[in-house]
């Protein structure tokens, strides 16, 4: 090298190596010792470039930037730090291999530009892109925790979309959901990843028991983590809802579970649990007053018997407002009134319309009103109870001295009949608009039909027959078929074995209201203390 | 898994000769199968020589990278169990690399009818130093390299960034270079550095039964030859060879003896377990 280039190597403003084909340093300018504080004897054939880097720089010199030397003979650009006196400098690594591509690697030229400026400038880029990506992440998970609790129905389901979603979104390997009892303690309801035993109860100190061990209405408030586990709060409006408690991965690649995301999933996850608890407990309360609604008392009398059988629908947890009702309507004696009705609506504000309507029945009947004036009387009723317009009821009165039945339907199905001898058929006769529906007052077909000992007579709502894809028609026929099936078992049984039969490739959208009754004759004496009466059956 | 989707997501090239002894070379943690190019050809006449890209490097299939299984080295070693499985091709020389050196291990100790020798190429089993183990770095020196890789996959540090192609100015690379050597996607390369250099695979060295034989460079700084070392006393009836090469990628700097080492190494008989080893069934 001549005295001039000597000079433009060692004044160059940036620090110039050479390095052998293993990478130890056998030329430094200047600069480079300048930089790097070393004498050109501690440097030169003494040091690697690896060496003069930070761990993290040596292991990514050694595994990327080496082996693209080797094949690709040129590394641009790198941004590495070099160990200095007081610290670390921020270099850009731009090195060529010589001689050319094809023979071995035997010389490496390596200029390293100070990059103080720009790796601070590329730090921020960098923070501000983690940053960005880590909420554009965040918002991507949170929003898959939404959508999967907006469409959740019950406490159980709930607790499936936050397994589903919450523990994927966190990245972690198992997770089990415990729910709050109501009594100051926690139910596990759900897991994935683990089966529910496997998750240790939350220690008390992540969840702000009280002195007694009581949940705390205030307590639970962040993510806490302990026994390994992450515990979610899942806060409702006023009380802890319940926890989600994770396992974290356990491979060494695994990140650490996000507390922003988790604490924020719990947030909803909690009012979801809330919402999801009001929701059934109010579905149980509607179920309690229907079926208290629907209790029957019948007089034994070895002259009938009697079945019913009352199925709650299942979607949306919601009660409906189907009913029956058998009873000795007053000033009539010897006459047995029976009736099912269908509500229009669902939830509450049905249930207590068909309350109301039911009792309406029972007080309008008797006094030798029959079948088409009720019916009259009960289209004045649902005027004054709106809830109830538009019902569909089927009522019949039977003599239990002569077996004469005489019946309406207002907008109902047909009663069917069962005779013990001769085919079954539907009672088409009596037929009328629903309650509410009728153009002039005071105006209501009836029919009626005479019993023979043993004939039997089916009221059902449309619950049984009626489906989405097939018509009412189809469904009546199939109804037909089935109790034409029907042997002479106990009105229960056969109440059990006919519903049985009919709702089973059914999901149970809708109620069921069923009810069987049997004229056994005029002249039965002694009561038939088993099958006589009322019998209840739930199908 | 259908054996197509096994082959296309490893990208397996297949080498050599049809029906002579299965051999499959393992890249390490930054490179691809391009980085045996100066290796496999000196196997072909005697061997089918079996070449993939690990999931998230090189030609795999990216889709297929799962941040649960790839976050251990134990994950890369069921997709190469997957691989041998589809290939059928009987028992065969593993040869890993770097971080493959155990993935190796781990099919070996899994699968031994899979495997009919071991040759690890710098392995280590552990690489953050412990209370009675040195592995050559603090764990926060481990960061440090995570952060180091972070740091050039912005846009303008393009060394490494997955989108580059061939530069413009030298033709010369050919088609041969297609500018994905050592070059993933950040995340995938964040995740498979996290299982190489955070795992610990010290306990699974025991559990090898398969004849190995350990090939270490002079100097390295990324798996240093006390680890080379500490591999071959606990890998029962294994050799060791130590190569004149200085770095951790003798595949690449010191290729013609490396495969001198191999080929000497295949050649001989297999040394005999040690007898009564408790652990021997």
């Amino acid at each position: 090298m001549t005295a001039a280039a000597r000079g433009s190597w060692d004044a160059a403003p940036c620090a110039l190596l050479t390095l052998s084909a293993d990478g130890t340093v056998v030329a430094a300018n200047a600069t480079a010792l300048r930089w790097l504080g070393r004498a050109p004897a501690d440097l030169v054939g003494r040091a690697a470039l690896s060496d003069l880097l930070t761990a993290g720089g040596r292991i990514y010199w050694e595994t990327h930037l080496s082996p693209l030397l080797h094949v690709e003979r040129r590394v641009e650009e790198v941004a590495l730090e070099l160990r200095v006196p007081g610290g670390r400098l921020p270099v850009l690594l731009t090195a060529v291999a010589a001689p050319a591509p094809g023979a071995p690697l035997e010389v490496v030229h390596a200029a390293l530009v100070s990059a103080r400026e720009r790796v601070r400038y590329e730090r921020e880029l960098l923070a501000a892109r983690s940053a960005a990506e880590r909420s554009a992440a965040r918002v991507r998970a949170l929003q898959r925790v939404s959508a999967a609790l907006s469409v959740a129905v019950g406490v159980d389901g709930v607790a499936g979309a936050l397994l589903g979603t919450a523990v994927a979104a966190a990245g972690a390997a198992a997770g089990t959901v415990w729910v709050a009892d109501g009594h100051g303690g926690l139910r596990a309801r759900g897991s994935t990843g683990e089966a529910p035993g496997d998750c240790p109860e939350p220690a008390a100190e992540l969840l702000g028991r009280g002195p007694g061990g009581e949940l705390l209405p205030g307590g639970g408030g962040a993510v806490r983590s302990g026994g390994g586990r992450i515990v979610v709060p899942l806060r409702g409006h006023t009380a802890l809802e319940g926890v989600l408690s994770l396992l974290p991965r356990s491979g060494p690649a695994a990140e650490p579970l996000d507390a922003e995301v988790l604490a924020a999933a719990g947030g909803q996850g909690g009012l979801a649990l809330e919402r999801a608890r009001l929701h059934e407990h109010s579905a149980l309360v509607a179920h309690e007053l229907q079926r208290s609604l629907l209790r029957v008392d019948p007089p034994d009398d070895p002259r009938y018997a009697v079945a019913t059988a009352y199925r709650p629908g299942v979607e949306a947890l919601e009660v409906g407002g189907d009913f029956y009702d058998v009873f000795l309507p007053g000033g009539e004696p010897g006459v047995l009134a029976v009736v099912v009705g269908d509500v229009v609506g669902r939830g509450l504000g049905a249930a207590a319309a068909m309350g109301q309507l039911r009792s309406a029945v029972r007080a309008v009947a008797g006094g030798g009103t029959g079948p088409g004036r009720l019916l009259a009387r009960l289209d004045r009723f649902v005027e004054q109870v709106e809830a109830a317009a538009m019902s569909t009821v089927a009522y019949a009165e039977l003599d239990l001295a002569t077996g004469l039945l005489r019946y309406a339907c207002a907008g109902h199905l047909p009663p069917l009949l069962l005779p013990a001898r001769g085919p079954v058929r539907l009672l088409w006769e009596g037929r009328s608009t629903p309650l509410g529906a009728f153009a002039r007052h005071g105006e209501r077909v009836e029919a009626q039909v005479r019993l023979e000992p043993g004939d039997r007579v089916l009221l059902c709502t449309d619950g049984l027959v009626e489906r989405r894809e097939r018509g009412i028609d189809v469904g009546l026929e199939l109804l037909e078929a089935a109790a034409a099936r029907l042997g002479r078992g106990t009105e229960a049984a056969s109440v059990r074995a006919l519903t049985d039969e009919l709702l089973r490739d059914e999901r149970g959208h809708d109620d069921v209201c069923v009810l069987l009754l049997t004229w056994r004759g005029p002249g039965v004496g002694a009561p038939h203390a088993p099958a006589a009466g009322a019998a209840h059956a739930g199908a | 898994m259908d054996r197509e989707r096994v082959l296309r997501r490893n990208n397996v090239a297949l080498r050599g000769t049809p029906g002579a002894p299965p051999m499959a070379l393992l890249h390490g943690f930054g490179c691809d199968q391009g980085v045996w190019r100066h290796v496999a050809p000196a196997f072909e006449s005697t061997h089918r020589v079996v070449l993939l890209d690990h999931v998230g490097s090189g030609g795999s299939d990216l889709a297929a990278h799962d941040p649960v299984r790839h976050s251990r080295v134990e994950g890369y070693a069921e997709d190469l169990v997957e691989v041998l499985d589809a290939l059928d091709l009987g028992a065969a020389v593993l040869v890993g690399h770097s971080v493959s050196a155990m993935i190796a291990v781990l099919v070996a100790a899994q699968r031994p009818d899979l495997v009919q020798r071991l040759v690890l190429v710098g392995p280590s089993p552990r690489y953050v130093d412990e209370r009675g183990y040195t592995g050559g770095f603090s764990r926060e020196e481990v960061e440090e390299l995570l952060e180091t890789m972070d740091g050039n996959y912005l846009g303008w540090a393009r060394s490494t960034a997955p989108f580059i192609m061939g530069t413009p100015d030298r033709p010369e690379l050919g088609d041969e270079l297609t500018g994905s050597f050592c070059r993933t996607d950040p995340d995938v390369a964040r995740c498979f550095a996290r299982a190489t250099f955070l795992g610990d695979n010290r306990a699974d060295l025991r559990r090898v039964r398969t004849p190995a034989l350990v090939v270490q460079s002079r100097v390295d700084a990324v798996a240093p030859p006390a680890v080379g070392r500490y591999v071959h006393e606990h890998l029962p009836g294994s050799e060791l060879v130590v190569l004149d090469a200085v770095g951790h990628v003798p595949v690449l700097s010191a290729p013609g003896e490396l495969v001198e080492v191999i080929r000497r190494y295949l050649a001989s008989p297999v040394l005999a377990l040690p007898a009564g080893d408790p652990a021997r069934t």
